[in-house]
């Protein structure tokens, strides 16, 4: 499958923009999308799910306008909101049932369904309480299940690993790879190593653009070489920070070890190179970019 | 919102009952008697509208980000208070300034005096006002979400100080004591009329009093002079208003709730068995049975159905239970004219939001990415309203069936569906539920009080059956119309 998204520019009002010209070819596999707060990666992800309009631009699946004829991709389409809410008075099944009633999936076999996801994302045991006890970890668990009932070949998951405890984003990425082969799979996250290391393909966007994509690799590239630590006092810190960018810092008994971007021949004294990682270059992208 | 106000409150200048006399229309009249109806109208149904200001923060989860400010817990009551006094004095505003249009558009030829119509607003609506701002306040402090509570105590507060202020016994104690300050105006008005008619009449009263068309006598009012004392127990209100809202704060929840529905299991056993169940991770899509489509409505029905009737308090359901039973028993014209739509009613917050909970509730990102929505979670919405309306009047259908009485059944029906179409157009249109609860109120009202223009399921007598029918059929029809033309507006213009 491939969705071609073409020149979208999505204008809320007239000083609100939430994306501008952006343009992307997605194939099946997965797609990391990073940027920061307000970048417009659930801009996106709702005009993907045909949830919201375009000002302007085309979406293409497999060579159909969806923006036209929503209704192609909604019957494959799997969609989980960054900010969905539940009926705090049915519970896990009742819910899911309600859900896949709107995807108009049913017949005998959606109770079973229904049971596998759940137990996908580990809820049987609390299938039978209101969805209004759960805590919010569960209650986006509940949210991935309900993405998944209707065997959908495009994916959708807004901040998905939001509020899920280190095992449950184990065990979700599990899932996620799994699933890969045959679909569309997008996910947005603000935590890179969530992204990381499941990604095929990594889009950083920021202030409503497209900065770049590529495999993890070509993102990595983009730091290569840039990246470099040194140890400053604390007192200096505040010197240091003005001048270069800085990634990352941790205590190192008296002195701290920073973590920074800088070009190979404006180093601070006494650095040394590290290898870069996808955070690395995702902050480098970003921050060049301001 | 002020809209709704304005022709409610010109329709009810009848509504200031003084028999066989009526005001000259000058400034006097115009004002004064606009000031009382606002401060009446607005203390009445201006509850609804704000008695919400704290729920909104615990539904947004506002509120937990207040509680842990140093914020105080009478500064934000305090707070909550104000933009409640806000809110209604925007819609005494709007009245105001219409009273003064409507006066100029009558043309009466007496000369405009611009303080007969500020002074009363200002004294009599304004404390007023204040009381009501706080009341909602208290309310909600101690009844938390028990909305159909609060209506029922306040309006039964409302109804006893109303009566009060309406019987006869004018001392100088009531005067000051009555929170709206009509006691003052309608003896002033019974003072006048005795003073340039010498006969002595009985104090002018409120409420939907329709007498025909009578022969009346023209008196000219001249407005009040003030006095001090009434002054000072108008300060007075302003005062108990506000004490009010700091005797609440000391019993205010902070946003600190008991989970209503703990889990039976503790959370550390729950982890346990979670454990072990990591390896087997994932899901299994060879145990996936195929897809089946299936777009019929039916399971939204079941839902919907479902939703209706875990909404709220599941003990309010006995109260149900026994106005059922009631019907059964209770003298047919009782049962219809007085028992179902109190019964109706009360599942006012039921169905108030029937239309509107997906937003709410932030469930519309699936709704409106759902198959073909418009055709089939909105009729299973309405549908699934329908016949819980149905239910509960089935005692009544029942006798009615066995009586033979067809007409009766089809006024019936067509009152089950207008309470619900009703609820869904005016929820799709404003976005909101509030609106819909004070009508429906008003309706009831108005049906338990035989005006026959308000009602909506049959229980009086109207000359032409067909008619009546036909009309209201028409109505329902209409709404049903004007919603889906709406909701399909909305879902392509998201
Ligand atoms: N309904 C809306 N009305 C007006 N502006 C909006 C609306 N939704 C989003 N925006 C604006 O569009 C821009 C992109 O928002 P979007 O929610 O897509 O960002 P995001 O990348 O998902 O951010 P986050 O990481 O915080 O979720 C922001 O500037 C935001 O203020
Ligand atoms: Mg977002």
């Amino acid at each position: 499958m491939v969705l071609e998204i073409k020149n979208l520019t999505k204008k809320y009002n007239k000083h609100k923009t939430g994306l501008t010209d952006y343009s992307i070819t997605l194939e099946n596999g997965i797609l990391g999308l990073l940027g920061p707060n307000g970048a417009g990666k659930s801009t996106l992800m709702k005009i993907i799910s045909t949830i919201s309009k375009p000002t302007q631009g085309t979406l293409f699946l497999d060579g159909i306008d969806i923006v036209r004829n929503p209704g192609h991709i909604r019957k494959i389409l799997g969609y989980l909101p960054q900010d969905f809410g539940v009926y705090p008075n049915l519970n896990a099944y009742e819910f899911l049932k309600y859900i896949a009633a709107m995807k108009g999936v049913g017949g005998r076999g959606l109770n079973q369904r229904i049971e596998v996801l759940l137990e996908g994302v580990n809820l049987m045991a609390d299938a039978k309480r209101p969805i209004g006890t759960y805590s919010g970890g569960m209650k986006q668990r509940i949210g991935i299940a309900q993405a998944l009932l209707n065997d959908p070949k495009v994916l959708i998951f807004d901040e998905p690993t939001v509020g899920l405890d280190p095992e449950e984003r184990v065990r979700f990425r599990q899932l996620i790879t799994e699933l890969a082969d045959d679909c569309i799979i997008i996910l947005s996250s603000h935590i890179v190593s969530d992204i990381e290391t499941i990604a095929d393909e990594v889009a950083v966007m920021q202030g409503g653009r497209l900065i770049t994509k590529g495999s993890q690799q070509d993102i990595m590239k983009h730091a290569e070489n840039k990246v470099f630590e040194v140890l400053v006092a604390p007192a200096l810190m505040p010197e240091f920070k003005s001048k270069y960018s800085v990634i990352d810092t941790s205590r190192q008994q008296d002195q701290v070890r920073v973590r920074y971007i800088s070009e190979l021949n404006a180093t601070a004294p006494s650095s040394t190179p590290v290898k870069a990682g996808l955070e690395d270059a995702y902050l480098f992208l970003t921050q060049s970019n301001v | 919102m002020a809209y709704l106000f304005v022709p409610l409150h010109s329709a009810s200048y009848t509504t200031l009952n003084v028999p066989g006399f009526k005001g000259a229309y000058n400034s006097a009249w115009a004002g004064y008697v606009s000031a009382i109806m606002t401060t009446v109208m607005l203390s009445m149904y201006g509850f609804l509208l704000v008695n919400s200001g704290i729920k909104k923060d615990i539904d947004t989860e506002v509120g937990l980000i207040i509680a842990c400010t140093p914020i105080s817990d009478f500064s934000y009551l305090l707070s909550k208070m104000l933009s409640n006094l806000m809110v209604l004095l925007t819609i005494v505003c709007c009245t105001f300034v219409v009273s003064i249009i409507m006066f100029f558009m009558r043309g009466s030829g007496y000369a405009f005096v611009l303080a007969n119509f500020v002074v009363p607003y200002l004294i009599l609506a304004v404390p007023a006002m204040f009381l009501v701002a706080s009341l909602a306040v208290l309310a909600e402090v101690f009844l938390g979400k028990k909305n159909v509570l609060q209506f029922l105590i306040y309006f039964m507060l409302f109804g006893i100080t109303m009566a009060a202020i309406n019987s006869r016994g004018a001392n100088n104690l009531m005067t000051l004591i009555d929170p709206f300050g009509l006691k003052t105006i309608t003896s002033s008005i019974a003072h006048e009329i005795s003073s340039q008619f010498h006969t002595d009449i009985q104090n002018p009263s409120f409420g939907f009093i329709f007498s025909g068309q009578k022969p009346f006598k023209v008196f000219i009012y001249e407005g009040i002079h003030w006095q001090l004392p009434f002054l000072i127990s108008r300060l007075l209100w302003v005062g108990v208003s506000i004490l009010l809202v700091y005797f609440s704060s000391f019993f205010f929840h902070r946003f600190d709730f008991k989970q209503t529905a703990v889990s039976k299991k503790p959370v550390a056993e729950v982890r346990q068995t979670n454990g072990p169940n990591l390896a087997a991770a994932g899901i299994n899509r060879s145990l996936m049975p195929p897809v089946v489509t299936d777009y019929s409505i039916f399971p939204f029905v079941k839902t919907e159905l479902l939703l209706l009737i875990r909404k709220g308090n599941k003990w309010f359901w006995l109260v149900n239970i026994g106005l059922w039973l009631a019907m059964c028993f209770a003298p047919l014209a009782i049962a219809h004219a007085y028992l179902l739509p109190v019964l109706w009613f009360l599942q006012v917050t039921r169905w108030s939001d029937l239309a509107t909970k997906e937003k709410t509730n932030r469930l519309h990102y699936f709704t409106f990415a759902a198959y073909r929505p418009l055709f089939r979670i909105l009729p299973a919405q309405i549908l699934s309203g329908v016949i819980l309306a149905i239910a509960m009047a089935l005692p009544l259908l029942l006798r009615y069936a066995i009586a033979a009485d067809l007409y009766s059944i089809v006024n019936l029906i067509n009152g089950a569906v207008l309470v619900i179409v009703l609820a869904v157009a005016i929820g799709i249109i404003t976005g909101g539920k509030k609106l819909y609860e004070i009508i429906f109120f008003m309706l009831t009202y108005a049906v338990i009080n035989k005006l026959s223009f308000a009602d909506y399921l049959g229980s009086m007598v109207h000359g032409n059956r067909i008619g009546y029918i036909v009309i209201l059929t028409g109505l329902n029809a209409a709404a049903l119309l004007l919603s889906f033309m709406v909701r399909s507006y909305q879902s392509r213009h998201l």
